[in-house]
């Protein structure tokens, strides 16, 4: 938080700490920017595909825009409105102090929820990189695109309304639900802010007692975020459909797509679960410290603590593996099914999936390894002069 | 008996270091209730983080009955706090999401003490065990959180200002409980606080002020909670 004349808000530099948004909205705009320039500079010949089979590429070439843009750019668009609400809320609870304090003061809800509007700048910074990554691949792009040359040559073009629609209409969409929904979550008492209790009250109605205190813990810590359950999902899910997808990618279109899937995906994985997991230790630091004052263990601390997700995580890796497996075979079996070079049919790769469900077990089972050994060198000191 | 000999820590570096513990030594006895009075700044707090295992010595000894405390890692250290020792804070510390029952499981959990409900019983929360904390007054929480230190049967209590967020009745209430609770059982109860009256309740005193024990006396007209001033 700062000050910013008669009132403090939230900082262009905490809009910027939205890392996670940008590069979300970067892969996002990367993606659906290509693939629509390409729509629309195709279109714009369209009166010069002549012969049965180049009407049935170009139609194919539309439609895979179409749906490569839909689908990316869509579940890229949830997930980011989803990150960005749970941002909203995480900051609300971890500043409630700051908040309350300019509520008790006479300060709005509506004055307040404006700074969040700067959150709009992280998904600006994002749409631009991504917009400006999108054209210098475009190039490349389109002579893979056209490779067999089918079509007439076509170089990339600028078009006003897809950067309007790419780049400004986002980042103003996001800056209003950002105030639109802070204005949602300030409006409780602001004695309630300042003493934290909407983090707290009224969750875990239902919980069932456990055998033992960690699995009691587990349960708690999954209830009380479920936003990061779906998050850790989510980074399991763009692990396992990216990852596979590169490789197939790189055998029906081309190395260069297949690569570009690859980095989308690590970057989303990695992000979603960097993300996920500090907000994780970050919400449970008063616990961890007080149960390691009391002598638990590290490891068992992360057993109560990061342990519970693995099932979200493994569960999501699997949905991505069927999610890409589904999708590219309407690609090959519906939308490319009268073009030369795309194989008939399409298999699932097992060999694949046995390869990248390893580098699976392995990366995501280290990560909480490394989450846990630093949970050892929280210091016990400081909960104590608080 | 826990022996303590020329303690010393330093916080900070280079111009900014300065010594908070400055060769600090004293003998506990098993059972004994102790409090360590000073102001802000005098170094109880430190003292009692260093002694209860929840941060290094940069000098001298710590001995739970012949176990060096300075000579443990952490690991060590974390088994040491395990069997021996029970926190009560100021502020509580209370698990957020988990409801009275769970958060004295907590304690209990450590010590496979499966019979840990006697101890909601006796501070007097029975009819709140599926309470939330954020359900609780500011009594009733700080009394959870002594039920979850007792659960654990632990040898040595450390209290840091145990009563200081409370108002007199509560106050009075709290200190009354622990003190109930400490004769019952015998634990070694070690508090610190800037609230002189407290102090008539122990049976040894040590009053502290730049880092340094100024004053240690053995208390012969230990009072109540309720025939001290506050």
């Amino acid at each position: 938080m700062r000050s910013v004349g008669d009132i403090m808000v939230v900082g262009l530099k905490d809009g910027f700490k939205m890392f996670g948004i940008s590069i979300m909205t970067c892969c996002a705009v990367t993606v659906c920017n290509m693939f629509m320039n390409y729509y629309l500079d195709l279109t714009a010949v369209e009166n010069l595909v002549t012969g049965e089979y180049a009407r049935a590429f170009y139609d194919a070439q539309l439609m895979n825009s179409k749906v490569v843009c839909s689908v990316s750019g869509g579940c890229l668009l949830a997930t980011t409105v989803i990150m960005l609400f749970f941002y909203i809320g995480h900051y609300i609870n971890s500043h409630g102090m700051e908040i309350g304090i300019l509520k008790a003061l006479g300060y709005s809800d509506i004055k307040i929820a404006k700074g969040f509007s700067v959150f709009g700048a992280s998904v600006f910074s994002g749409c631009i990189v991504g917009y400006l990554l999108s054209f210098s691949l475009m190039p490349k792009f389109y002579e893979l695109q056209n490779e067999e040359g089918l079509l007439p040559d076509i170089s990339p073009n600028f078009h006003l309304p897809l950067f309007l629609w790419t780049v400004i209409a986002p980042a103003g969409f996001f800056a209003l639900i950002a105030v639109g929904h802070s204005l949602i979550k300030l409006k409780q008492p602001c004695v309630n802010l300042l003493k934290g209790i909407a983090r707290t009250k009224g969750k875990n109605r239902n919980v069932k007692d456990k055998k033992n205190f960690i699995s009691d813990m587990r349960s708690s810590v999954l209830r009380s975020r479920k936003t990061l359950v779906f998050f850790i999902a989510f980074s399991s899910f763009c692990f396992g459909t990216m990852i596979q997808m590169s490789s197939s990618m790189r055998e029906l279109s081309s190395d260069m797509m297949g690569i570009m899937i690859f980095i989308i995906g690590i970057a989303l994985a990695f992000t979603t679960l960097y993300i996920a997991l500090t907000a994780v230790i970050k919400s449970n630091l008063k616990n961890i410290t007080m149960m390691r004052i009391f002598g638990y263990s590290a490891g068992e601390c992360k057993r109560s603590v990061l342990d519970g997700y693995r099932p979200a995580a493994y569960i999501g890796f699997l949905i991505g593996s069927v999610y890409q497996y589904i999708l590219l075979k309407i690609m090959v079996e519906i939308v490319f099914s009268e073009i030369e070079g795309i194989p008939a049919e399409f298999n699932f790769d097992f060999p694949v999936f046995f390869i990248v469900l390893l580098s699976f077990i392995i990366i995501y089972e280290g990560i909480m390894l490394i989450y846990g050994s630093g949970m050892r060198k929280i210091p016990l000191k400081q909960i104590m002069s608080e | 008996m826990i022996t303590v000999k020329n303690l010393t820590k330093y916080y900070g570096t280079g111009d900014n270091k300065f010594k908070a513990l400055d060769g600090v030594s004293v003998n506990i006895n098993e059972g004994d209730f102790v409090v360590i009075l000073g102001a802000s700044g005098s170094g109880k707090s430190t003292f009692l983080n260093v002694i209860s295992g929840l941060e290094r010595p940069d000098g001298g000894n710590i001995d739970y009955d012949g176990k060096k405390l300075e000579n443990m890692n952490e690991r060590e250290l974390t088994e040491f706090r395990k069997n021996n020792t029970a926190f009560i804070f100021q502020q509580y510390y209370l698990l957020p999401h988990l409801n009275v029952d769970k958060n004295v499981k907590m304690g209990a959990a450590l010590d496979k003490n499966k019979d840990y409900k006697k101890y909601i019983e006796a501070v007097g929360l029975g009819d709140k065990i599926k309470k939330f904390p954020s359900e609780l007054s500011g009594g009733e929480q700080q009394r959870v959180s002594i039920a979850r230190a007792l659960a654990k049967n632990p040898k040595v209590l450390f209290l840091d200002e145990p009563t200081g967020a409370l108002d007199e009745k509560t106050g009075r209430q709290i200190l009354d409980y622990i003190i109930k609770l400490h004769k019952e059982q015998g634990f070694t109860m070690i508090m610190v606080t800037h609230n002189q009256n407290i102090a008539e309740t122990a049976n040894k005193i040590i009053k502290m002020n730049s880092g340094k024990i100024t004053e240690m006396h053995e208390n012969k007209n230990i009072k109540s909670a309720y025939e001290i001033g506050w």
